[in-house]
């Protein structure tokens, strides 16, 4: 990028962040170890980020995160990119589902559930379900943590939309991972214990999922 | 209890994961002794098997969601008291201690035929067995003490059969210039 | 310097052959060498009886500590052993082989939020987090992650005896948090009982979500 260019992005930068508010001072936070280029690449990414709206803080932690452990600088580079087109496509995501001003919890929450394997259009309907009382920064987190332990995208969302739906109290929802663990403890798969997750009464005996029978006993499940 | 007895390994861990901890007594008193041997062989005194069983069985609790097959509770125990093992002789390598305790030594148990030649020639062996190093050790005690084939020791150690006969070997050759003069 | 065993002798030794099989001028050697074998003591040994009364009284300590009894309070009891102990991780040979660990989370008493999201963002209350990690050959072992800017130098974990277990409690704030294991200074590790994402680079790193009106393994 040449000089002039670099000087007239920044004074762009300038003109816009007034209007979204604090800017990160991004060299500083990466401190002195971050090599030059990352710090340039970040600042940029999160300048365009925050002009859009969007919030910079995770780019700026990825880069650190990258830094501490010691990743070469193109590949911080690279995934800080990936982390600003989850943002963006997240935000994306929320605006079409409803949340026209999404807050910066809600558009890392969205981004999370990206990265954890939902696409947009199971982001964007997520969103849509989760209408008053429950949160959808959380049905996004509740979702995107049960990918991340290895119930299918698309059952992720059956899952979290059959709880919503039967009307478990919002906070039951922050309980769907570790009733998840549970059955996965008892020896299930995440297929076989993601099942019915969602519609469990909430009065179930303690430590034993509906549909929960002593070993040997049980009925095989199809995948 | 009686009916507890004829619980499978599997139904006692998920019982005891399940929340009846006191079930866990079950499988100690099933493996305390199942490693006893090898444990004083390798630590090299009746007392230190004594702890390292014991230590091995507590970890093995702390740890038993992570077993992932419990069927196979007793290999997945032995693997902890096997790290335990090792984990103990480094220690006392590295604190200068030496490696066999000479006050309740595991050779030469009271025979009743008298035979003070036998009872000399075990002991012998048993200090020379302390010689080796730990994997020869491991192995010697598995096959020839324990009874164990080949195959068995290699399912229940991660080593391959080849890696083991070598090994096996080696410790042969080390035992007969230890005991050369004994046999 | 003695000569070593014959390979057929050693085969001797294994049980794959016998004596007769050797042929003759081996023979005397194999007899040796089976004499060696003959002095093997196999009695099987007894520990005290003792044992099993310590090692159900250790275990009667872990499970009823009072670390649990406040997180029972809060959570179903039955549950607890199952929420925190639940990723299976496979015993293979290496240094982090039984590499095993628990995010326990003891949350301070609160009074349930009317809302959702508005609590969370005006609390700044934080949550105490244990951290334990089983790495009997690790020499160091430290969390890092967003709370901590990833500097693996700022939460060490203590060992605990000869246990092998490393733990430590970190102040967390409300909100989500990614993480991992730093043992011996460079090898980052993720935490096996926890909910794993990628970090982007190649690895994953765990998840913990704190929230303001109790704790939750998210």
């Amino acid at each position: 990028m040449t000089r002039a260019a670099g000087l007239a992005l920044a004074l762009a930068a300038g003109a816009v962040l007034p209007l979204v508010g604090q800017e990160p001072d991004v060299a500083a936070q990466l401190g002195r170890r971050t090599p030059p280029e990352v710090v340039r690449a970040v600042q940029a990414m999160a300048s365009s980020a925050s002009a859009k709206g969007l919030p910079a803080g995770p780019l700026i932690q990825k880069a650190i995160e990258g830094a501490a452990k010691g990743v070469p600088a193109e590949r911080v580079i690279g995934a800080v990119r990936a982390l600003a087109d989850q943002l963006e496509a997240a935000a994306g995501a929320l605006r079409s589902g409803g949340i026209d001003h999404p807050d910066a919890d809600v558009v890392e929450g969205g981004a999370y559930a990206l990265g954890a394997g939902l696409n947009v259009d199971q982001v964007r309907e997520l969103v849509r379900t989760s209408h008053a009382p429950y949160d959808p920064a959380v049905a996004l987190r509740v979702a995107a943590t049960l990918a991340a332990l290895g119930v299918s995208p698309k059952t992720t969302l059956d899952v979290v939309e059959d709880a919503i739906n039967t009307g478990r109290s919002p906070s039951d929802l922050l309980d769907l991972p570790s009733e998840l663990q549970a059955r996965i403890a008892h020896g299930a798969t995440p297929a076989q214990a993601a099942r019915g997750l969602g519609r469990a009464a909430a009065h179930a005996p303690a430590g034993r999922p509906p549909g929960w029978a002593p070993p040997g006993q049980q009925k095989p499940h199809k995948p | 209890m009686g009916l507890a007895e004829l619980a499978t390994d599997r139904e006692v861990v998920q019982a005891v994961l399940a929340g009846d901890v006191e079930q866990y007594a079950v499988l100690v008193r099933r493996y305390r002794d199942r490693f006893a041997r090898y444990a004083a062989r390798m630590l090299g005194s009746v007392d230190a098997a004594e702890d390292a069983v014991q230590d091995a069985l507590v970890r093995a609790f702390d740890q038993l969601a992570q077993c992932r097959e419990p069927d196979k509770f007793a290999g997945w125990l032995f693997l902890i008291l096997r790290n335990r093992c090792f984990a103990e002789r480094r220690r006392r390598a590295r604190e200068g201690r030496p490696l066999n305790a000479q006050d309740d030594a595991v050779a030469a148990p009271d025979r009743t035929d008298g035979r003070v030649e036998q009872r000399e020639r075990s002991g012998a062996l048993e200090q020379a067995l302390q010689k080796l190093t730990a994997e020869q050790r491991e192995v010697f005690v598995l096959k020839h003490m324990d009874g164990m084939a080949y195959e068995e020791i290699a399912a229940m150690t991660g080593a391959t059969v080849a890696s083991l006969k070598m090994r096996m070997h080696r410790a042969y050759d080390r035992l007969r210039e230890l005991l050369k003069g004994h046999l | 310097m003695t000569e070593t065993y014959h390979p057929l002798v050693k085969r001797l030794l294994d049980g794959e052959l016998s004596l007769n099989d050797l042929p003759t001028e081996l023979r005397a050697e194999g007899a040796e060498a089976l004499r060696l074998l003959g002095v093997v003591d196999r009695a099987p040994v007894s520990l005290p009886a003792r044992l099993d009364a310590r090692v159900m009284a250790e275990v009667r300590r872990r499970a009823y500590s009072p670390l649990r009894r406040a997180w029972r309070r809060l959570v179903d009891p039955r549950d607890v052993e199952l929420r925190l102990r639940v990723r299976p991780w496979v015993v293979v040979g290496g240094a982090l082989a039984a590499a095993a660990a628990l995010a326990l989370l003891v949350a301070r008493p609160a009074a349930p939020p009317a809302g959702g999201r508005a609590v969370l963002m005006a609390s700044r209350d934080s949550v105490y987090v244990r951290f334990i990690l089983y790495a009997p050959d690790a020499r160091q072992v430290s969390v890092a992650g967003t709370f901590n800017r990833w500097d693996r130098d700022a939460a060490p974990l203590v060992r605990q005896g000869a246990t092998g277990i490393w733990t430590t409690t970190v102040a967390l704030p409300v909100g989500q948090h990614q993480y991992a294991f730093v043992v011996d200074g460079a090898r980052w590790v993720a935490d096996p009982a926890a909910p794993g994402i990628d970090d982007g680079f190649g690895r994953r790193n765990s998840v913990v979500a704190v929230t303001a009106q109790g704790a939750r393994t998210l």
